[in-house]
């Protein structure tokens, strides 16, 4: 299976076109396969009793937070519903409600950015060498587990290869600000169509997990929290190490 | 660079049943080529820019051949020629739009031997795509006709997405006008699709010109009745009046009650990837009588919205002279 | 009136049969044992450097038998074209050919060739290259000059401020490079009433032969035997010879018949000596077929112009003065001319009492150019028709007036040089052409019908119509027959058949009785012109005559020699030569051609003049003894501009809502001497007010500029008129009046028959649109259009190679 297709350019030079969208198909494969793995280990791993979410409720994100990550989410789903969809031969006309999803994904992302390294402790999200050990050392995490730093850091980096592409696409195409220029070299061009095809088929396998983990139910309190805000003090002790996070209690 | 010219190896099909012809089309998908009259198929071929597998052609089924009467209009075979339509009396006498229409596709030469299925289904003109380029229509990834110095007098005014090719059927026009229905046949069914969504545009289908699908083929089009013996007006303007493609068309068909216009189609061709209906005339029409006065009125409201490339703002004054000749009387 | 039997009189031409049965053979028709099919790979790119081809995969292929590139062929110095080259400079420009067995393989084997290509900066428009900082199209530089005192390339660059000036109409103040003038230019434009100045652009496109430029080759004996598509036949030899590095007398050239030049083929171009190379090189006939795109590539079209021109009128509508300045797209080859032949033109057509004329020749990355019918006389025609209007309305006159008091007469004086004419009958031209077409008539009817106007316009045409110096061979063999051998080529005139039936004539022989010898150097040519230039008729009726005449002469020395008396005391007529005195005695030309074998000697081709071309020498070898021969090369008297010309006149109705025009009728009047053929005159007046047609209204040469990719590469996007685009009757005549210089009195045609047409219709235009000047050829319904709604036009001022 190939990575990329290519194509002549006007000069009938070989070019990348793109990302081969065959890779789709492993992609999603991919992560089903990993997902029924997860589950059925999970399924045949012995736990205790789940936290009860009742009793005192601490904080876990602020309201503007949940409000960036689920702006993200719908502009991501969008993104990838007129992204993808057109490709697997259901066509409709995707590309102003692609380049709008497109849009305010960016402008999540920016204020996000801005808010995170400049409002917050950036840090929160830093993954430090103490976080790598919790898996080997079989210590609680502070705020967020080193699986979700780690899995922040992957979106991290995709969304921003996705959205860098994206804007040079962007500005490929006529729109109400500007008419295109077709400057940009051929071979130069499909580098970004190929970037921001591998970096879509990338978050669609890791947003497929995220989403995967999001929905189990020992973490499902998670979703909760980043639809509510809040996790219960229960929850917080059978998944946390208070040494290392300590919430707002005033939630 | 290579240049091409001659056939290359293909599998022909001459199959003489349509069951024949649909059960290849599925089969080859893609890869499949229905050939009508072959007016733009062999340019193609021959230069390599398409490379199918096989073609199937069409001329051998009886089926998709002539003029029939339906219980509401009549139906005309796909490969049914230009010729034999621009001849035909009842369509001379009822349709006279499509008759009129019909004669000024390209020459007489392939007027003989061209199909009414091939005229409808035929692929846009533009030179960058025809060139072999591959372009967003060829499934790449640019337009290189709307550059900033792309020479692009015969593209599109309206409706392009990223593509700015437009639509070079003459007959599409007034298949659009008189509420035509394509039927289209595959190997698991008919389906019937108005003439103005059998025409599709980049923004849904850049690859494509209609709706019909690998697999499937166009085997008739229905005009109903409710066009019949109504006044009808259709001008082509190209830079030549033989073997030239639209640089704007207009085909209208209207009903007059008494004076005044009680309901209309404008349909202009050449302005975009497909048959471009002027609803807003049609609305503003809807009650005037024809006259030098509606003209001027309603002439303007023609090229709203269109937005012109480079070499092609020409189509915007031109559109409003179609409609204001057709508005006349 | 004369009383010629064959001059002026119609005949069918020898090789109308073959076209029209499809017999006629082309280069690509002809086969022979083990020949190959060889196919060019072209250059993609506007300009670059080859620097890597990897050809093993098609080497690989069953069926190919070899690779020719650049390495294989003779170097050539730019800008002159290669056969084959490593530093391709327009898109198309032959880098490979690859040889197989049949064409499919040949195709398959392109398909698998990759060439890597360094590009380099191109340019598509000469204003583009002349602005300061401007991509040149040679890496050698924007410009080439070919002079008398040296040809060579020049970088020019004018400053922004000069090309916004040039383009807003002001007179060019940029440096160029060549100049010539005569008269005082201050003192006629301060004599004149009114002064005219525009700006203008002529788009050049290509020449369309239906017939691309296909040869075949191979070699026997040290032989080179070639099968070509040649407009002129043993002029094409030398050059030829030439560019196959073999000495003239080691080739054969077959060109029977030729699917259009129209310019493009006049001399042998470099791709025919390719088949040469390659059946050397593996040592099997090659046939190389050019597709009909590669035709559109490297076919060559005319030479673009943008000019501007300042024209002094006196009250009575004289020119007292004219100043033009003209830059030449020359496209990639430097092949041009065109600029100063248009001066010239100017100078014998209107005939100013002074003149300046500035031009500059600008290398493009685009087709390469080549002469167009009438290169430089048709596209300043097509400019000056408007411009004269225009000062006829100034001035209040009658446009026909202003074209008659400035018409070409047997006084006019051309160029820089200020030489005569042989004759000149533009004035009686235009009378005629005004009665037919009823004009006074026509002036006074109205003009607007609804959203239509109708438009009168009167063009005229010019171009140089004649050559000198050239062989006639002919031959009696003892049948009777009279062989005309013609080195002429057929390039679609007749013009091969037409001049023939000049020795028929002086030797009064029945033409039935006749056969001409064409388009195979093994049936024993003449060195004969070119055929371009509209030379034909002159040049070869002189030839053919001078021909006769020598058979002539001898025929009545081998009269008298055989029968007595003095050569003088015979006569000839009914092919027989006899006593003045006593009709009864007297020899047939059969029988004279038996003598004439047994004297040997000059009569039949043992010795011949000094004086003859080595072409025709060897033929008169190859045909000695084998009857009664004449030959000669022409030497009689010629002195001044031998002038083709022709004035048509136009009416169009144009559509204001539309911007398209149909023309109600055309008139077109041949200045051409005596009408030689009269049939083959109407054909030429005819195809010409077409080609014409095409130029004022349609044919189009385009080129993406970001790209240098061409658009038309096809009859469909070139735009060429169809039938329905001219009018069904096409009204022709001529004055027919003798020209001294030439025997029968004729002078050519071809090219003013084209010019008088594209200018007429221009000025119709002109007159359709209340004198408005486009200054651009071709006007499409979309400039007339936007014209009419008063909105701008799509392209800047002057660009060129746009729609």
């Amino acid at each position: 299976m190939e990575f990329a297709t290519y194509r002549n350019d006007v000069w009938g030079r070989e070019v990348i076109r793109g990302v081969s969208w065959d890779l789709l198909w492993l992609v999603v494969v991919a992560a089903l396969v990993a997902i029924a793995l997860h589950a059925v280990y999970e399924a045949m791993r012995k736990r205790g009793e789940r936290p009860s979410s009742s009793g005192e409720r601490v904080k876990r994100h602020d309201s503007i937070d949940r409000a960036y990550h689920w702006i993200m989410a719908i502009s991501m789903f969008a993104l990838l519903v007129t992204g993808v969809l057109p490709i697997i031969g259901i066509e409709f006309a995707w590309l102003e409600l692609h380049w709008i999803a497109g849009i305010a994904l960016t402008v999540v992302v920016v204020f996000h950015i801005i808010r995170s390294v400049f409002f917050k402790s950036g840090s929160e999200m830093w993954i430090s060498g103490k976080d790598l050990k919790e898996p080997i050392d079989n210590v609680k995490p502070g705020k967020y587990s080193v699986a979700q730093k780690g899995l922040h850091l992957v979106v991290t980096v995709l969304t921003l290869l996705v959205i860098a592409s994206g804007i040079v696409m962007f500005l490929q195409i006529d729109t109400p600000w500007w008419q295109r220029t077709n400057a940009l070299s051929e071979a130069m061009l499909g580098v970004v169509f190929f970037v921001h095809g591998i970096t879509t088929l990338a978050l669609i396998g890791v947003i497929s997990l995220h989403i995967y983990f999001a929905l189990r139910p020992e973490k499902l309190f998670y979703t909760r929290s980043m639809i509510k805000g809040w996790i219960s003090r229960d929850e917080l002790a059978a998944n946390h190490d208070p040494q290392r996070w300590t919430p707002d209690e005033s939630s | 660079m290579a240049s091409f010219d001659v056939m290359p190896d293909i599998q022909l099909y001459q199959p003489v049943e349509l069951d024949d012809a649909l059960s290849l089309a599925e089969r080859y998908g893609d890869g499949g080529w229905v050939l009508g009259g072959g007016q733009d198929t062999y340019g193609w071929l021959k230069d390599r820019a398409k490379n199918p597998q096989a073609m199937i052609d069409l001329s051998g089924i009886d089926s998709l051949r002539g003029i029939r009467t339906t219980d509401d209009g009549i139906e005309i075979g796909a490969t049914t020629t230009l010729r034999e339509i621009i001849r035909d009396e009842r369509i001379n006498r009822d349709f006279s739009l499509l008759a009129q229409a019909a004669g000024r596709v390209a020459s007489p030469q392939i007027r003989n031997v061209g199909t009414l299925g091939g005229n409808l289904s035929q692929d846009t003109r533009c030179w960058y795509y025809r060139r072999g380029l591959a372009c967003y229509r060829a499934g790449g990834n640019l337009c290189y006709a709307d550059g900033p110095e792309s020479m692009n007098r015969e593209h599109a005014v309206l409706g392009a997405s990223r593509c700015v090719a437009v639509s070079p059927s003459d007959t599409a026009t007034a298949m659009v006008a008189l509420e035509a229905m394509m039927v289209v046949a595959s190997a698991s069914g008919v389906r019937s699709i108005a003439a103005e969504d059998f025409f599709v545009g980049p923004a849904t289908h850049i690859t494509q010109m209609t709706a019909l699908e690998p697999g499937e083929i166009l085997t008739a089009v229905r005009i109903p009745s409710k066009w019949a013996g109504q006044r009808f007006y259709f001008e082509k303007v190209a830079d030549r009046d033989v073997w030239d493609f639209a640089l704007v068309s207009i085909a209208v068909a209207m009903r007059l009650e008494g004076d005044s216009i009680a309901e209309s189609r404008f349909v202009c061709g050449g302005v975009a990837c497909t048959p471009h209906r002027l609803k807003n005339v049609e609305s503003a029409a809807r009650g005037n009588s024809l006259s030098e006065a509606s003209a001027d009125a309603i002439a303007p409201l023609a090229s709203a919205g269109a937005i012109p490339l480079n070499y092609n703002h020409f189509k915007l004054p031109l559109m409003e002279n179609l409609v204001r000749r057709a508005m006349r009387g | 009136m004369n009383d010629y039997k064959l001059v002026g009189k119609d005949f069918t031409p020898p090789d109308v049969m073959g076209k029209v049965t499809g017999k006629a053979k082309y280069a690509e028709d002809f086969r022979v044992d083990g020949m190959v099919f060889a196919r060019m790979y072209t250059s993609p790119m506007a300009h670059g450097k080859v620097t890597h081809i990897d050809a093993s995969a098609a080497e690989a292929m069953d069926g190919v038998i070899g690779i020719l590139t650049a390495d294989d062929v003779p170097a050539v110095e730019a800008p002159n074209g290669a056969i084959l080259t490593n530093s391709p400079a327009f898109i198309g420009d032959p880098i490979l050919a690859v040889a197989a067995v049949d064409e499919k393989t040949a195709e398959d084997a392109l398909a698998a060739i990759k060439i890597t290509i360094e590009p380099l900066p191109f340019v598509t428009d000469p204003l583009d290259s002349l602005i300061a900082g401007g991509p040149d199209a040679r890496e050698e530089g924007n410009v080439y000059a070919r002079s008398r005192e040296g040809s060579g390339f020049r970088t020019v660059k004018w400053t922004k401020e000069q090309i916004d000036d040039f383009r807003a109409g002001k007179e060019p103040t940029g440096e160029f490079a060549a100049e010539w003038k005569y008269g005082d230019l201050d003192k006629g434009f301060a004599d004149a009433k009114v002064i005219i100045e525009e700006n203008f652009v002529t788009t050049g496109y290509a020449h369309m032969s239906m017939e691309p430029r296909t040869a075949m080759a191979y070699w026997q004996n040290g032989t080179c035997y070639v099968h070509g598509s040649a407009q002129s036949h043993t002029f094409w030899m030398p050059g030829l010879a030439r560019l196959l590095g073999i000495e003239t007398k080691d080739l054969v050239l077959i060109s029977e018949n030729t699917g259009g030049g129209f310019g493009s083929k006049i001399g042998a171009y470099p791709i025919a000596a390719l088949p040469g190379y390659f059946s050397k090189k593996i040592g099997r006939p090659v046939q190389l077929r050019v597709t009909g795109e590669q035709e559109y590539y490297m076919g060559s079209a005319r030479v673009g112009f943008q000019g501007w021109i300042r024209m002094g009128f006196a009250e009575n509508g004289k020119a007292t003065a004219t100043d033009v300045f003209i830059i030449e797209d020359i496209g990639a080859n430097a092949t041009g001319g065109d600029a100063s032949s248009a001066g010239g033109a100017i100078s014998l057509v209107y005939d100013p009492d002074a003149m300046r004329f500035r031009g500059l020749p600008v290398l493009t990355n685009t087709t390469p150019r080549g002469a167009q019918r009438g290169p430089g006389q048709n596209q300043i025609a097509a400019v000056m028709a408007p411009i004269m209007d225009k000062a006829a309305r100034e001035l209040g006159l009658d446009p026909l007036a202003v074209r008659k008091i400035n018409a070409a007469n047997n006084a006019t004086t051309v160029y820089e040089e200020q030489r005569g004419v042989t004759s000149a009958y533009l004035e009686e031209a235009l009378t005629m052409g005004a009665e037919m077409f009823d004009w006074e008539n026509r002036r006074q009817q109205p003009k607007k019908n609804g959203s239509k106007v109708r438009g009168l316009g009167i063009g005229q045409g010019y171009h140089s119509a004649g050559a000198t110096g050239f062989d006639g061979l002919i031959r009696i063999t003892p049948d009777g027959k009279l062989h005309i051998h013609t080195g002429v080529g057929n390039l679609g005139t007749y013009s091969f058949a037409s001049t023939s039936r000049a020795a028929a004539e002086v030797l009064k022989c029945d033409w039935e009785n006749c056969e001409i010898h064409n388009g195979h150097s093994e049936k024993n040519l003449p060195w004969n012109s070119y055929q371009a230039g509209s030379v034909s008729t002159f040049a070869h009726t002189r030839t053919n005559y001078v021909a006769a005449m020598d058979a002539l002469r001898k025929m009545k020395l081998i009269a008298a020699d055989t029968m007595g008396g003095e050569p003088d005391d015979y006569d000839i007529d009914g092919q027989r030569v006899f006593l003045t005195e006593n009709a009864a005695q007297g020899m047939s030309y059969g029988a004279i051609a038996a003598r004439a074998i047994q004297l040997g000697g000059e009569y039949s081709g043992q010795t011949y003049p000094d004086d003859i071309n080595e072409i025709t020498q060897r033929s008169v070898q190859n045909l000695a003894g084998s009857g009664l021969v004449g030959v000669a090369k022409d030497n009689l008297p010629q002195e001044g501009t031998i002038p083709g010309l022709a004035c048509a006149f136009v009416e169009i109705e144009l559509d204001l809502e539309t911007g398209k025009y149909e023309i109600l009728d055309y008139v077109g009047i041949a200045e051409c001497g005596t009408v030689l053929f009269p049939a083959g005159l109407a054909q030429q007046m005819k195809g010409g007010a077409v080609w014409g047609m095409g130029m004022a209204a349609l044919e189009r040469h385009v080129y993406d500029p970001q790209y240098g990719l061409p658009a038309n590469v096809g009859y469909h996007q070139c735009g060429i008129p169809t039938y329905l685009d001219v009018p069904s009757v096409t009204r022709t005549g001529a004055v027919d009046i003798a020209d001294p210089q030439n025997p029968f009195g004729a002078r050519g045609i071809g090219e003013p028959a084209m010019g008088c047409s594209v200018a007429a219709l221009t000025s119709a235009i002109s007159d359709a649109l209340d004198g408005h000047i486009f200054g651009r050829t071709p006007v499409s319904p979309d400039m007339i259009v936007n014209h009419v709604t008063g909105r701008d036009q799509s392209f800047l001022p002057l660009q060129t190679n746009n729609f």
